[in-house]
């Protein structure tokens, strides 16, 4: 297997855009090919999941190659619920590694926006298990909820412990650019004063409004290619190193263990495995909180935290920008926003940016090993990315 | 003889109670106050109105045209009966909601504008103006509409509205939804926030001026994006109109 | 007649599934047919619940309390929950009943009570 590296990144803005999907999609693929300085790929993955459902756009790969004028270079889209984007990464390492292709192209993309707020939150139920789960209105909020309530039994998480992931992603994105939410919000604002409950309205008892992520459109690109074209395009030698993946039962009820997110530790496993690297070397990870839960048992479960203490890590301050192991410095989800397709891609983005030393207020120190976590569905597909400085 | 004119033309107004002004903590730790505004500081309000008039999607350009129809009949003494609240943080305008009272005990609320977007500023709008109806002045019911998806759902869903789809609402003339006092005690905990009486500070900085709004909607910025968008909820595709019509 | 939701037992190895595969899980058996039904136990345990506010287009009451529980034969489900104050570990008996309609289907699933 060959190396591969980023040769060129690119994002719009997160927020709601009201353009048609594939420019959505196309506008992070040309500032990319601008940031490399090539002017063509080999072939292009694209990562989307709702084209088809809320856009009446599908085969949006084969409408955006051509939108790119890339013809005739391959296409395909990929599809794998909230992890589209470090999947459609991964396959684009695929085809490097393999000698198939020199130079891939991998865009994420999303338009959720289109339709209403309730019309997108039936898309992401759609996920659910289908006689299991979505007959009985359980969407996604509703899992995370329930997850949530024996987290706080078992672990002693507790609803501050959750608002401090809000308010320190809230803080990180206002310095960046392209994060969806630019609204400092405080504890007091969200738990303590009496207007609290307005404020922070209940969605998914015991979930609140401010611990669910935002519905956002948008779009990322980053360009894999050989170590060969790297050095020809003079760009720095970020190497995606690592990637893993594992599944885990559709249904949440049939998880072995309900607290355990068994697929994230396994993914992280094969992630850090595959990139020689262990989870205290990391320097900045950028981990899926679409639910403020999600960040504290992610950073336990890849190995960041023991089982169990990563509220402890969040109330000493350790996950913060300049702590020990910095997480979500763009704002994660919960601020940079959530267009399904392309998160894992922006979360890659976010990664390279630290790595480069390009990403201004938002930089972490000295950044050399970066690592994503893409969550698919509630847990039942985690695709775990990991990015390597080299001199 | 112009006095005598004016007096007919102009309603003869009822005893209404001052609605007292609170003050609530939103999400970013900053303070709103929600006071009463009367005619003298309208002229100060219409400026920021104005410009939403043509922010052509989430129904920001029908409901500010109303709503500036609807202040500028306050003041001009063409209205019966209307009151009109904001809410400030510091003196920067976040909301303004109105609606008049059509006998003793039915309200009819008019409109909730939230110039400020993210903070559920427009639910605490909306609350207050509840308030108002019918703890503070005493009516059995408020009736209702909404123009927006948003505002369906936050208000007729979420408080289980009555319908009254007999009643015309003067809003054109569409069917009511009406929030009755049983409504309106069973979601106390959630209509009557705020905390009173706001620190006298406070209260003297919103009441000394009334300043621009810092984040209000705005136009999309692409003009034609919209026209190549095809299913276009979100009425951007009329700029493209407008433009074509000689417009800005 | 008493409605049930079903558990699909694998011919060769007896192991349980709850909802159906296609494939066992325990010894890879993947004949067709080769599952029997088995009724789910109707009394267990809660294991974790939420109240959901923002619900799917579907419903019109302004929330909907949903749990897994842990039935008395082992297996676990998800669920509707009707009871006042739910609280983890509380005893609880299921009926099948109508849990979602849309237009023109009704779709029967298990609805928790207070034991």
């Amino acid at each position: 297997m060959r190396d591969v590296y980023v040769v060129g990144i690119g994002i719009t803005s997160f927020t709601r855009l009201e353009y048609p999907l594939v420019e959505i999609a196309a506008y992070p693929g040309l500032m990319a090919l601008r940031d490399s300085g090539l002017d063509k790929v080999d072939h292009l993955y694209v990562a989307n999941m709702g084209g088809g459902r809320i856009n009446t756009q599908t085969g949006l790969a084969s409408a955006l190659v051509d939108h790119l004028s890339l013809t005739p270079a391959g296409a395909e889209t990929i599809e794998n619920g909230p992890a589209s984007g470090a999947s459609a990464i991964k396959q684009g390492f695929i085809a490097v590694a393999s000698g198939m292709h020199d130079v891939v192209m991998v865009i994420g993309a999303e338009r959720m926006r289109e339709v209403n707020n309730l019309e997108a939150t039936d898309f992401v139920a759609t996920l659910t298990h289908p006689h299991a789960e979505y007959i009985y209105g359980v969407t996604l909020p509703s899992l995370a909820g329930m997850f949530t309530r024996l987290y706080m039994e078992k672990y002693g998480v507790t609803s501050r412990h959750l608002g401090m992931v809000a308010v320190k992603n809230h803080a990180n994105a206002m310095d960046n650019f392209y994060a969806h939410l630019h609204q400092p919000i405080t504890l007091e604002g969200i738990l303590d004063s009496p207007e609290a409950a307005t404020n922070n309205p209940m969605v998914a008892d015991p979930l609140r409004f401010f611990d669910c992520c935002p519905v956002s459109d948008g779009g990322s690109c980053v360009i894999l290619a050989t170590g060969d074209i790297l050095k020809k395009l003079n760009k720095p030698m970020i190497r995606l190193a690592g990637i893993g993946q594992a599944t885990d039962t559709h249904a949440i009820h049939e998880r072995q263990e309900p607290t355990d997110l068994l697929a994230v530790r396994e993914a992280a496993r094969k992630s850090f495995e595959m990139a020689g690297v262990k989870p205290k070397d990391v320097d900045v990870a950028e981990l899926h909180d679409a639910f403020t839960i999600l960040e504290i048992v992610e950073s336990e479960e890849v190995g960041f935290f023991k089982k169990g203490e990563g509220h402890i890590a969040l109330e000493k301050g350790l996950t913060k920008r300049g702590g020990k192991i910095p997480i979500n410095p763009s704002g994660g989800l919960k601020a940079r926003g959530h267009p399904v397709g392309a998160t894992g891609v922006a979360q890659a983005h976010e990664i390279v940016l630290q790595l480069r030393g390009e990403a201004e207020k938002r930089q972490v120190k000295n950044a050399k090993i970066g690592f994503t976590c893409n969550f698919g569905g509630f847990g039942n597909n985690v695709v775990c990315l990991t990015f390597i400085k080299e001199k | 003889m112009s006095v005598d004119l004016e007096k007919i033309l102009r309603p003869v107004e009822n005893p209404m109670p001052p609605f007292p002004a609170k003050f609530v903590t939103l999400a970013s730790g900053d303070e709103m106050v929600i006071r009463q505004v009367e005619r003298d500081e309208i002229p100060d309000i219409l400026p920021y109105v104005e410009p939403l008039m043509h922010v052509e999607r989430d129904f920001y350009n029908i409901v500010a045209s109303r709503v500036y129809g609807e202040l500028l009949a306050y003041y001009m003494y063409r209205v019966q009966d209307e009151y009109v609240l904001i809410a400030q943080i510091g003196t920067e305008l976040a909301a303004i909601v109105n609606g008049r009272i059509v006998n003793q005990d039915i309200g009819m609320s008019y409109h909730t504008m939230a110039l400020r977007r993210g903070l559920r500023i427009g639910a605490h709008a909306f609350a207050a103006k509840m308030e108002y109806h019918i703890d503070i002045m005493k009516q059995k019911e408020v009736l209702i509409v909404a123009e927006s998806p948003i505002g369906f759902r936050r208000w007729m869903i979420e408080y289980n509205l009555e319908k009254r789809y007999h009643i015309q609402h003067e809003l054109g003339g569409v069917p009511s939804w009406a929030l009755t006092k049983e409504l309106f005690d069973k979601a106390r905990e959630s209509l009557v926030v705020g905390r009173r009486p706001v620190p006298k500070e406070l209260l003297d900085k919103a009441k000394a001026s009334i300043s621009p709004p810092s984040d209000p909607p705005t136009p999309p910025e692409d003009l034609l994006a919209a026209t190549r968008s095809l299913y276009d909820t979100t009425g951007t595709a009329l700029i493209d109109m407008r433009k074509k019509l000689g417009g800005k | 007649m008493e409605k049930n939701i079903y558990a699909y037992k694998c011919k060769r190895c007896g192991h349980l599934h709850y909802p159906y595969r296609t494939i066992c899980k325990n010894c890879g058996q993947n004949d067709h047919n080769e599952f029997e039904i088995v009724p789910l136990a109707k009394k267990g345990k809660l294991l974790t619940f939420t109240h959901l506010y923002t619900l799917p287009a579907d419903y019109e009451t302004v929330k909907l309390t949903l749990g897994i529980v842990e039935l008395d034969d082992g297996m676990r489900i998800t669920g509707q929950l009707k009871m006042d104050e739910p609280k983890i570990g509380m005893k609880v008996k299921g009926e099948v009943e109508v849990v979602r309609q849309d237009e023109y289907n009704k779709y029967l699933g298990m609805v928790f009570y207070k034991i």
